[in-house]
């Protein structure tokens, strides 16, 4: 019992990092309907910045985590204003592809900059110092990243449902020329969802660097997941993206346990493929219909 | 119509004529003033840690080499290609090599899928190859290995000797692999079989990842369900890192061993305390240990390129992989061709380079080195544990 417990424990702690990935995904799509191929990359990015922060130039933690949460931000709303926008006229599986040349791009970019060789992320909190409750190991590290991940979901969910930003924003994804004739500004919005999505993602790197490693691949498998996770909860929905994260974490640890570790990286490929036959709008999405 | 025709078949029989006898003279590759070697690698993706350290060592050595006015007066050009460990990339970048930029020899690619992907391309095309880097235990048995030479360990022939140390010396009573499930993982997790077979140890578990894979949590449970007291690894090094620090975490501390893919310095970093007393296999000498030649080596490589700082181990053995490939061209004087190489690389008997030693080539042997040796990690350096462990010669 306590194994399972543990394989919980350990699925809850790494779901709650698939969530944050996923949020970024869901956030953009509902917005712009553009799944964002070069989430994980931005992501990566995101975190070589406060990398570069904390070590080079030896500023704080906090600062170095806000200043490049903002600066991906930006980075996002630039990618929108500089290449998404004047690519209007392309179609949406166009939009899609130049995002998979943003990935490339800022993978070479990390490589260039940073190299390919693994790194330490200095963190604040330790992956070695553990807490032990009745035969479950849980390190510090885990326990942190959950409750940051948490309170940035809950955050999230407050800016986007309890805001008249939040408003804004999903009167843009129900119906972009409707917005507009009611006077939101659409460009601006659209960019600001870019930022956040990006700063979602930097935060989801900040906080798996120190668990994975850091190097510029280190977000391939985790994007997967938070791919996977997003469509399982329903890639429309954000509560679903964070349950969806949670359950896969879930899972994919209970799965590797005590069915077979050596297909736990297909299963999210096999979640996938059943969600979108057995219920296309996930979890928690609501199916998707469009007045014509 | 019928003149035009005939104009034609003789304009063509021509320009056949004329680069026959042109290939004749001139052999791919190869000018008066150059050799084109080529190479795939992992540059970016998963491997790209391996690849950037040995392409960058290749790439140092070769401006050394060139800085000294080459070999009988022939600069060396390398032309590298990244394949981000993937097996139908570096066919691709094998082809483009060997029929666009015309490369005299391939040196080195690595990864044991990779250079069994290209392995009978490169074979059929007769194209000298010096040191796959992947298992040399897969030659034994193939044919047409007139124009391969290898001077690798074989991923088998050192998981059997890594398991026999580990039984014999280090007191190990059950072993649990961690393996990566390819053919990397998959011939060191054979080896171990077969050293199971001839101790009393006992295999209690194998464990495999992805090569994407980053949660080891469920992992780490595995393995230390399986009841081992020795856990051995065949991984990159993030995730070796990755395993041992999550094994740490969960209070599992096994003896630990690892293959030599794993012997660079940086693991000490990424790995921590959970690095510490972890046994290894090497085939040349680890620097920073005392020997002389190696660590010149390292100064004069990172002198060249300051960036093999980050991977100074893959940096040497990217330099061991080309140095017999120099020494045979050295050998086969000015006038260079596959088959003078061939013979030059032959003539090796016991050679040593400034990081390979021990060399021995021969007409009927085209493997260079049979010897591992044991070392093990101690306050963030290694120390060597035996000397030279031969195992037979397979090719």
């Amino acid at each position: 019992m306590a194994l399972l417990a543990q394989y919980v424990v350990g699925g809850l702690a790494v779901g709650s990092l698939y969530a944050l990935v996923a949020l970024g995904i869901v956030l953009l799509y509902r917005t712009s309907r553009v799944l964002n191929f070069a989430h994980g990359d931005l992501a990566t990015f995101g975190t070589f910045l406060a990398f570069a922060m904390l070590t080079a130039a030896r500023w704080p933690f906090s600062v170095s985590a806000t200043l490049s949460l903002l600066l991906t931000a930006v980075l996002g709303a630039a990618f929108f204003f500089f290449i998404i926008r004047p690519a209007k006229e392309s179609s949406l599986l166009g939009k899609i592809v130049i995002t998979l040349g943003l990935a490339l791009v800022l993978q070479g970019a990390t490589t260039a900059l940073w190299g390919t060789d693994t790194k330490i992320f200095p963190f604040p909190l330790s992956e070695t110092k553990v807490y032990r409750l009745s035969g479950i190991v849980i390190s510090q590290l885990s326990v942190g990243s959950f409750a940051v991940g948490l309170v940035l979901m809950a955050g999230l969910y407050g800016l986007v449902q309890h805001t008249r930003l939040g408003l804004a924003m999903r009167a843009v994804s129900q119906d972009t020329v409707a917005a507009q004739v009611l006077g939101i500004p659409v460009k601006r919005i659209f960019a600001l969802t870019w930022g956040l999505a990006s700063a979602l993602g930097a935060a989801s790197g900040i906080l798996l660097a120190p668990v994975t490693l850091l190097d510029p691949y280190m977000m391939l498998d985790p994007f997967l997941k938070g791919f996977a996770a997003a469509v399982l909860g329903g890639i429309d929905s954000m509560p679903g993206a964070a349950v969806g994260g949670l359950v896969l974490g879930v899972v994919e640890s209970v799965f590797a346990g005590y069915i077979s570790v050596r297909f736990k990286t297909t299963l999210s490929f096999l979640i996938i493929i059943a969600v979108l036959v057995i219920r296309p709008e996930g979890l928690l999405g609501q199916e998707y219909k469009r007045r014509v | 119509m019928k003149t035009a025709s005939r104009l034609c078949l003789v304009v063509a029989l021509l320009v056949v004529a004329a680069t026959g006898a042109g290939a004749q003279s001139q052999e791919r590759g190869v000018t008066d003033t150059e050799i084109v070697i080529g190479s795939s690698q992992p540059l970016s993706g998963p491997a790209a840690f391996w690849g950037q350290g040995v392409g960058g060592g290749m790439d140092a050595y070769i401006r050394m080499i060139n800085d000294r006015g080459g070999i009988n007066g022939r600069k060396l050009r390398l032309v590298l290609r990244d394949d981000g460990y993937s097996p139908t990339r570096a066919v691709a970048n094998v082809r483009e090599l060997v029929e666009r930029e015309r490369v005299f020899a391939i040196v080195s690619l690595i990864g044991s899928a990779n250079a069994f992907a290209v392995r009978d391309y490169i074979i059929e095309n007769s194209v000298l190859w010096v040191t796959p880097t992947a298992d040399a235990n897969m030659w034994a048995g193939f044919r047409n290995k007139k124009y391969l030479f290898v001077t690798y360990p074989g991923y088998v022939d050192e998981g059997r000797i890594l398991t026999t140390y580990a039984a014999q010396k280090e007191g190990a009573k059950s072993v649990a692999v961690f393996y990566q499930n390819d053919l990397y993982g998959q011939k060191g997790l054979l080896g171990i079989k077969r050293g199971v077979a001839e101790t009393k140890i006992k295999l209690a578990g194998a464990v495999p990842y992805e090569v994407t894979d980053r949660d080891m949590s469920g992992h780490a449970l595995k393995l230390r369900q399986s009841g081992a007291d020795s856990v051995i690894l065949y991984a990159t090094p993030t995730q070796g890192a990755l395993i041992v620090r999550e094994m740490a975490k969960i209070g599992f501390t096994p003896k630990l061993f690892a293959s030599f893919t794993l012997a660079d310095p940086l693991m000490f970093q990424l790995a921590g305390d959970a690095w510490n007393g972890i046994i290894l296999t090497a085939y040349f000498p680890v620097p920073g240990v005392g020997d002389v030649k190696v660590d010149g080596m390292l100064d004069a490589l990172l002198k060249v390129n300051p960036q093999l700082r980050a991977s100074p181990f893959n940096a040497l053995a990217g330099v061991s992989f080309i140095e017999p490939f120099v020494e045979a061209v050295r050998r086969a004087g000015p006038n260079v061709t596959r088959d003078s190489v061939v013979r030059a690389f032959e003539s090796m008997k016991n050679w040593d380079g400034d990081v390979i030693r021990g060399v021995t080539f021969g007409p009927n042997q085209h493997q260079g080195i049979n010897r591992i040796y044991i070392i093990k990690s101690e306050n963030r350096q290694y120390k060597k544990l035996t000397d030279w462990i031969t195992y037979p010669v397979g090719f």
